[in-house]
């Protein structure tokens, strides 16, 4: 007698209903693959267009400054008595300067790259970018903030929180971000074949 | 993986991923270095290129260049954990994919593993190159520049990204049984 093969693996193995039978090679991961090459395409693309000076100079410095501004003022709020010369936020115990990389202009790339490579709907996309990157900057002002206080008061962890923790805790973000729109807003409906049992039962 | 439990599992499984990513640091300090140093020799004839590991703090690795005098020796150095430090969010993703065996998971892992190690291998050549680049033409600058640019940010932060999706593209796109039905 068969063995059922166990929920998980059925999930992870069989075809979605409706496509029939998968093609063999290369081809039966070719949604992946051109996600893999749009991804690539849309963060190399990008990040090479803000390296030019022009645009760096126009569009992303003064982003970064804005930046700053708010972070300034966030402090100033919870009593840190900020001064602010253009991205350089100053008190008498500790100064930063928020620069490129800090301004969580990588992580907001890499959400937008993930959610135009990925297969929605342009409306989809649309909500998602603009939630996604007010939800990014928010984290990043957030970032900001604990950085400077933990430069104030923890010099010695400043180090490795602004490279490696806060780096981290921003992309995780993002990255959860993105796969929660994926999943919830963004995938694309197949069409379940008229012969497949309804996912809940009809009732009447 | 629908709604807020794949996210809870990955910030649970950051813990753990963080346990082995620091004991595995040594480890990954002195592979990446031995191997970005033969990366390097393959364009080298004779190998001027050394790296090696900073006396006060093992994270840092001195580059060195044999061809040039005693007082400009040694180049630059680099944290070699600002390399790999994104195997934390790839580990934490990869091992929080829920409904799915072991078996499955794991060999997932393996292969996002073995291609983040190769890529890191890549970003410290061009972390090296960089530093060389100001010995080369312009074209040099430009494309050692430019190349240590795109792989140290965003290629490096969305490399966990762009692997999750590519090995479990199936499971972020549920097919037509599994979505709500309409209210």
């Amino acid at each position: 007698m068969a063995k059922k093969k166990p929920r998980s693996q059925e999930t992870a193995s069989a075809p979605p209903p409706g496509e029939g039978e998968r093609p063999h090679g290369w081809r039966a991961y070719r949604r992946e693959l051109t996600f893999l090459v749009l991804f690539i395409v849309i963060l190399g693309g990008s990040f090479t267009l803000l390296s030019l000076t022009w645009v760096n100079d126009t569009l992303v410095e003064p982003f970064t400054a804005g930046v700053a501004r708010a972070s300034g003022i966030a402090l100033n709020l919870i009593g840190q008595d900020i001064t602010m010369h253009g991205t350089i936020l100053r008190n008498e115990t500790f100064a930063v300067n928020v620069r490129n990389g800090c301004n969580g202009v990588e992580t907001m790339l890499i959400f937008l790259a993930a959610v135009l490579a990925f297969p929605a709907s342009w409306k989809a996309r649309g909500i998602g970018l603009a939630l996604g990157m007010v939800a990014i900057q928010g984290v990043n002002l957030v970032r900001v903030v604990a950085l400077f206080l933990t430069g104030a008061y923890f010099p010695k962890l400043f180090d490795a929180s602004h490279t490696v923790i806060w780096q981290s805790v921003v992309i995780l973000f993002g990255v959860l971000l993105w796969i929660f729109w994926a999943h919830r807003f963004a995938a694309p409906p197949v069409p379940a074949p008229l012969d497949a049992p309804p996912s809940t039962p009809v009732e009447g | 993986m629908r709604g807020w439990r794949f996210p809870l599992l990955v910030v649970l499984w950051l813990i753990p991923a963080t346990l082995v990513w620091i004991g595995a640091t040594d480890f990954l300090n002195v592979f990446l270095r031995i191997n970005a140093e033969h990366l390097l020799h393959l364009g080298e004839s004779p190998n001027v290129s050394r790296l090696y590991p900073a006396p006060q703090d093992d994270n840092y690795i001195f580059i060195e260049r044999a061809d040039f005098s005693p007082a400009r020796a040694r180049v630059a150095s680099v944290r070699v954990t600002d390399v790999h430090f994104p195997l934390v969010l790839l580990l934490a993703l990869f091992l929080a994919v829920p409904g799915i065996s072991w078996k499955e998971r794991l060999k997932a892992l393996g292969w996002a593993l073995l291609v983040t190690v190769l890529f890191d291998i890549v970003l410290l050549y061009f972390w090296v190159q960089f530093y060389y680049a100001e010995q080369y033409g312009p074209l040099g600058r430009n494309v050692f520049g430019l190349g240590k640019h795109l792989l140290d940010l965003p290629f490096k932060l969305g490399l966990p990204l762009a692997l999750f999706v590519v090995f479990h593209f199936r499971r972020l796109v549920p097919t037509g049984a599994d979505r709500p039905d309409p209210p």
